[in-house]
C-alpha cells in the first residue's frame, strides 16, 4: 500500500469530524433530517440541501397539491444574514387512493430539495442553518407534526465533493424531479366535463403507453376519477374528468405527467413538468389524424399551432394535388389538357402565361371560398366543406353548367362566335380569360370531393384564426394548380403528349361522357334533396337547355337575330323549368337506407350516447349523397356480406348521419371529431372515451379489422391508470 | 394481480357511485338518524337555510376549528335563522368512530351547538353529497338548492393561529344570503382529513 492511498481514508476521517451529520428529529410517525448534498458550499453559489422525511410503514406525507385532502409539507428557514433559500423542489408523487378519494403524496421516504445560496461575502467556516418543517402525516388518521432541524454548512472557497452518505438519497430525489424538456408541445382541451391533455415529444421517439397527470391545482380535475391515456400518432393523450364546477379562471393546465417508463429523449426521467393552454370545445382527443385539430383560440396554444400549421400545409398541398385525380375534377382537367395539347406546339411564352393564369384562377377561387367560409363562420353559421352542395339551387346550377359543357364537348355547339375561331385566331386575352375560368371551374367542382388528407386539413383550418385558415386554403389551391402549372413551364413534358390531330375531336367527344355522368350524379343529389317533381323539372329544363345549345350550334354561321333569340328563349324556359321550388328541401333520411344487409338506423347524438352508455358499440357513417367518396365506400366496403355479418356478430349498431341537407347537429358532431367534411366513419366503443376513426377511403378489411378488435362480449369499463 | 384488478374495478365503480352536489344543484334528499336515534329529513327544514358541516373530532383540521372556538361561534351566530347540521360519515370499524353517547358528551364538552348531529355511519349521505373532507361545508337555501359547497375558510392548515385572518366562506355566504344577495363565492375546494367512509 502506497502512502497516498493511506492518506485518503485519513482525510475522509478528518472531514467527517468537521461535517457532522445533522441531528435526526424523530416524531411519532416520521424521522426527519436535513442533508447537504456536498461537503462544501462556495460563497454566492447555490448548493442543494434536502429535507428527508422517513415515514412509518403505510403512513404518508403530501405533495404540493395534496389532492382531495391533506396538506403539503412546509419549511420555514432560519438562515444566517444574506443567505437565501429557494422554493421546495418536489419529486413527483404517487397516487394514494382512500375510499372514494385520492391523495397525492409519498410513502416510505422522500427528500424535498431546496437550493440554499450563501451571500458572496460569506466567510469560510461553518454556518448554522435551521428549518422548521411542518408536515401532515396520515394513514387512516392524520397527525400534524413538525420539527426544527439544524444543519451546519461548510462554507469553503472550493466546491466540496458529494457527500457519499447522502449521494443515493439525492440521486433518487433528482431522478424523481420532473424534467423540463425542450421542444415538446403540450396542449389541453376542455369539453366542460373532461379535459384532455396532449403531450407531443419531438417526433421519432417512442412514447410510453401510459402516463398519469398530477395537476398543480387542487380544483381542476376529479382526482379520484380514473385517467385514460392513449397514444395517437406522435402524441400521448390523457383524458381526465373535470371537477364540478370548473373554476372560471381555469385557462392553463399545469402539473406533472408521470409515465410508466422513461419519457423518450430524457433518459432516467419518468416525469415531465408541463403547462398547457386550455382551449374550449372540441377535444384534441378527436384529432385522430396527425394534423392537429386543436382549436387555437387565443394566443395560448401558439406552440401547438406553430407545429401543426406546417403539417397542415403539407397535407393541404398533397391533398390539393390529389384533387386533380378526383372524379369531379378530372373532366375539367380533361378540357384543360385539350387546351394544352392544342397550344403546346406553338408559343411557349403564351403557354406559360396560361399556366400562370390557370393557377391564379384556382388560387383566387380557393381564396374566395376560404373568405366566404370564414365570413359565414364569423356569422355563426354552422358550415362544413361541401356545404355548397346542400343548396338545391347550387346543385341545379352546377348540373346545368356541366350539361352545357358536356354538350359542348359532344360537339353540339362550339364556344366563341364561330367554330373556326377555336382553331385559329383566339386572342391571347381570350385564351387567358379561358384559362382563368378553367381554374375557377376546376376549383368549384373540386370542393365536394374530399380527398384523403383533405378532411383533416380543412377541419384544422376551420378552427384556426383567419390568416392561418387562408394560408392553408392557399396551399390547397397551390397543390391543385401545381401539375398544370408545371406542365406549362416545362413544355418538354408536354411534347411527350401526343401531337394534335383528328384523334382530338374523338377524345374531346369521349370526354363528354364523364361530364354527362357527373350531371346524372347531380340530378341524383337533387333527388335526395327534393322530390321526384324537382328532378323532372331539372330534366325537362336540361332538355330545353340542350335545345338552346343546339340552336346556337346549328345556326352558328347565320348572322340573323333569330339564332340568339331562340337560344335565349329556350335557355330561359330551361332555366325556369329547372329552378328548384320552395318545397325542395325535404328531409332525405329514409331514402338511403335500403341497400345492404346492415340495418342502418337514423343517427342522433342522443342515440349514440345512450347506446354507448348501455354498453353497445356504435358505428356511425357520416355521409351525404353528394359525396362521391361516401358512395364508393358504401358500395365497396359497407354493402359487403362479410362486413354486414361482422356488424351482426359483434352486435354493433349502425347509425347513418346524413349530411345531404344542412344539419347543424351533424356539423357539430363532425367538429367534435376534428372534421368538417364527409365521409367520416366513427366507431364508438363503450368504456373508451373518443371514438376510433376509420380511414376515409374505406376497404372491407379496414372495417373488419376494426370490428374484430372489439371484444365479442360488451367491453368492461375498466380503463384504469396506475393506482 | 387478481386482487389488484378487483381493487381497480371497485375503485372505478366507487368513482361512478360517488356523487356530487355542486353549487346551483338541488340538494340531495336524505334521511339520517341523529344522536338520539331519531330520523332527520332534509324535507323537515323546507323554507329554511341549512348548513351542513362534515365532522370528525379525530381530525386535526376539525380540531383546529373547535379548539379555536371558531365552529361553535358560527353554529350560534345565526340563531334560529339557520339550521346547522353536523354530519359524521365515519364508518364503525374506523378508529375515529365514536358511539353516539360518547359523542354527545364530547360535543357538550366542546360547547358545540349544532341544531342536530347526524350519524351517517353507512356514508350514504356523504356519498350523495360528494363530501370529501372534514370539515366540508354546504349551504342549502330555503328553496332546497345548494348555494355553497366547499371549504370552511381560505387557510388550508391545521394551525389554530390561522383561523384569525382567514376569509370564512360560510360567513361570507350566509351574510350575503341575509342581505338578499347571491352568494359570490359558491364553490371552493374543501380541505381537511379524508372522510373515513366504509
Amino acid at each position: 500500500m502506497t502512502f497516498p492511498r493511506l492518506l485518503f481514508p485519513l482525510a475522509a476521517l478528518v472531514f467527517a469530524a468537521t461535517a457532522h451529520a445533522a441531528p435526526v428529529v424523530k416524531t411519532e410517525h416520521v424521522e426527519a433530517q436535513l442533508l447537504a448534498e456536498r461537503t462544501g458550499t462556495q460563497p454566492g453559489k447555490p448548493s442543494m440541501v434536502g429535507l428527508r422525511l422517513r415515514m412509518a410503514p403505510h403512513w404518508h406525507t403530501y405533495w404540493k397539491n395534496p389532492g382531495d385532502s391533506g396538506l403539503p409539507t412546509k419549511i420555514q428557514w432560519t438562515l444566517p444574514e444574506g443567505w437565501t433559500a429557494g422554493p421546495i423542489q418536489w419529486p413527483y408523487p404517487k397516487n394514494l387512493p382512500i375510499g372514494h378519494l385520492l391523495n397525492y403524496g409519498y410513502e416510505e421516504e422522500v427528500v424535498l430539495l431546496v437550493e440554499l445560496t450563501p451571500p458572496a461575502s460569506a466567510k469560510p467556516g461553518m454556518a448554522a442553518i435551521s428549518a422548521k418543517a411542518d408536515w401532515l402525516v396520515c394513514k387512516d388518521v392524520c397527525i400534524p407534526e413538525n420539527g426544527t432541524l439544524d444543519l451546519n454548512v461548510n462554507v469553503a472557497s472550493a466546491e466540496g465533493s458529494p457527500d457519499n452518505r447522502w449521494q443515493l438519497s439525492f440521486e433518487r430525489a433528482r431522478g424523481m424531479l420532473p424534467a423540463q424538456p425542450s421542444g415538446w408541445v403540450f396542449a389541453a382541451a376542455s369539453t366542460g366535463k373532461t379535459v384532455t391533455l396532449k403531450i407531443t415529444p419531438p417526433a421519432g421517439t417512442p412514447l410510453p403507453a401510459k402516463a398519469t397527470f398530477f395537476p398543480d391545482r387542487d380544483n381542476v380535475i376529479e382526482h379520484a376519477a380514473p385517467q385514460k391515456s392513449r397514444v395517437e400518432g406522435n402524441s400521448l393523450l390523457i383524458e381526465m374528468k373535470h371537477q364540478d364546477p370548473v373554476p372560471k379562471d381555469f385557462t392553463t393546465l399545469a402539473g406533472v405527467a408521470v409515465a410508466d417508463r422513461d419519457w423518450p429523449g430524457i433518459a432516467g426521467r419518468k416525469a415531465v413538468v408541463l403547462e398547457a393552454a386550455v382551449s374550449a370545445s372540441a377535444a384534441p382527443a378527436a384529432a385522430a389524424q396527425s394534423t392537429s385539430t386543436t382549436p387555437g383560440s387565443g394566443g395560448g396554444a401558439r406552440s401547438e399551432v406553430g407545429g401543426s400549421v406546417l403539417v397542415a400545409l403539407v397535407f393541404a398541398l398533397v391533398g390539393g394535388m390529389l384533387l386533380n385525380l378526383m372524379p369531379c375534377v378530372f373532366p375539367v382537367l380533361g378540357i384543360k389538357v385539350l387546351g394544352f395539347v392544342g397550344h403546346a406546339h406553338g408559343d411557349a411564352k403564351a403557354l406559360r402565361m396560361q399556366g400562370l393564369v390557370f393557377s391564379a384562377g384556382v388560387l383566387a377561387s380557393f381564396l374566395v371560398l376560404a373568405g366566404l367560409m370564414l365570413a359565414l363562420r364569423a356569422g355563426g353559421t354552422q358550415l362544413g366543406w361541401g356545404f355548397q352542395l346542400q343548396s338545391p339551387m347550387f346543385v341545379t346550377l352546377l348540373a346545368g353548367l356541366f350539361f352545357v359543357l358536356a354538350l359542348n364537348l359532344s360537339g353540339v355547339f362550339e364556344w366563341g362566335l364561330f367554330a373556326q375561331s377555336l382553331t385559329s385566331n383566339v386572342s391571347a386575352r381570350g385564351r387567358n380569360a379561358d384559362a382563368f375560368l378553367a381554374g375557377v371551374l376546376a376549383s368549384v367542382v373540386a370542393t365536394p370531393c374530399t380527398a384523403p388528407f383533405m378532411g383533416a386539413a380543412v377541419g384544422f383550418t376551420l378552427a384556426q384564426p383567419a390568416p392561418i385558415a387562408l394560408t392553408v386554403f392557399l396551399a390547397l389551391g397551390v397543390g391543385m394548380a401545381l401539375p398544370v402549372f408545371l406542365l406549362s413551364f416545362f413544355p418538354n413534358l408536354l411534347k411527350k403528349l401526343p401531337r394534335p390531330g383528328p384523334w382530338m375531336e374523338t377524345f374531346k367527344q369521349v370526354m363528354a361522357f364523364p361530364l354527362y355522368a357527373t350531371v346524372a350524379w347531380l340530378v341524383w343529389v337533387l333527388g335526395q334533396q327534393g322530390d321526384i317533381d324537382t328532378v323532372l323539372g331539372l330534366l325537362l329544363g336540361l332538355v330545353f337547355i340542350a335545345m338552346a345549345a343546339w340552336v346556337y350550334g346549328r345556326w352558328a354561321l347565320s348572322e340573323g337575330p333569330w339564332r340568339y333569340a331562340f337560344t335565349a328563349l329556350f335557355f330561359a324556359i330551361g332555366a325556369w323549368l329547372a329552378a328548384p321550388g320552395e318545397t325542395t328541401a325535404r328531409a332525405a333520411t329514409n331514402a338511403t337506407a335500403k341497400a345492404g344487409a346492415i340495418a342502418w338506423q337514423e343517427w342522433s347524438p342522443q342515440k349514440v350516447s345512450d347506446l354507448v352508455a348501455s354498453g353497445q358499440p356504435v358505428f356511425v357513417d357520416f355521409t351525404a349523397s353528394w359525396c362521391v367518396t361516401c358512395q364508393v365506400n358504401k358500395r365497396v366496403a359497407l354493402n359487403n356480406d362479410g362486413v354486414a355479418k361482422a356488424f351482426a356478430d359483434r352486435n354493433v349498431t349502425a347509425l347513418k348521419a346524413d349530411w345531404t341537407n344542412h344539419d347543424p347537429r351533424i356539423t357539430e358532431a363532425l367538429a367534435r371529431l376534428g372534421r368538417n367534411a364527409v365521409p367520416v366513419y366513427a366507431l364508438y366503443v363503450p368504456g373508451q372515451g373518443a371514438p376510433r376513426l376509420l380511414p376515409e377511403l374505406l376497404t372491407p378489411s379496414a372495417v373488419l379489422d376494426e370490428l374484430n378488435r372489439l371484444p365479442a362480449a360488451p367491453a368492461p369499463a375498466t380503463a384504469i391508470t396506475q393506482r | 394481480m387478481k386482487k389488484l384488478l378487483g381493487l381497480a374495478i371497485a375503485t372505478a365503480f366507487a368513482g361512478v357511485a360517488f356523487a356530487n352536489a355542486p353549487a346551483g344543484s338541488p340538494a340531495p334528499a336524505f334521511t339520517v338518524t341523529d344522536l338520539a336515534g331519531k330520523p332527520v329529513n332534509l324535507a323537515d327544514y323546507k323554507g329554511k337555510t341549512v348548513v351542513l358541516e362534515w365532522h370528525n373530532f379525530g381530525c386535526p383540521f376539525v380540531q383546529k376549528h373547535y379548539k379555536s372556538g371558531n365552529m361553535q361561534a358560527l353554529q350560534k351566530k345565526y340563531g334560529s335563522d339557520v339550521v346547522w347540521l353536523a354530519v359524521n360519515s365515519t364508518n364503525k370499524s374506523h378508529g375515529d368512530y365514536t358511539a353516539p353517547q360518547k359523542l354527545t358528551k364530547e360535543l357538550k364538552d366542546a360547547n358545540a351547538a349544532p341544531a342536530k348531529y347526524l350519524m351517517d355511519e353507512p356514508g350514504t349521505m356523504g356519498v350523495a353529497y360528494g363530501a370529501k373532507t372534514t370539515p366540508h361545508m354546504y349551504i342549502i337555501d330555503p328553496s332546497g338548492k345548494v348555494v355553497y359547497n366547499g371549504a370552511i375558510d381560505d387557510k388550508r392548515s391545521t394551525s389554530v393561529d390561522d383561523v384569525k385572518g382567514a376569509k370564512n366562506y360560510v360567513v361570507a355566504a350566509l351574510d350575503e344570503m341575509k342581505a338578499g344577495k347571491p352568494v359570490s363565492t359558491a364553490s371552493t375546494t374543501p380541505y381537511g382529513c379524508t372522510i373515513k367512509y366504509k
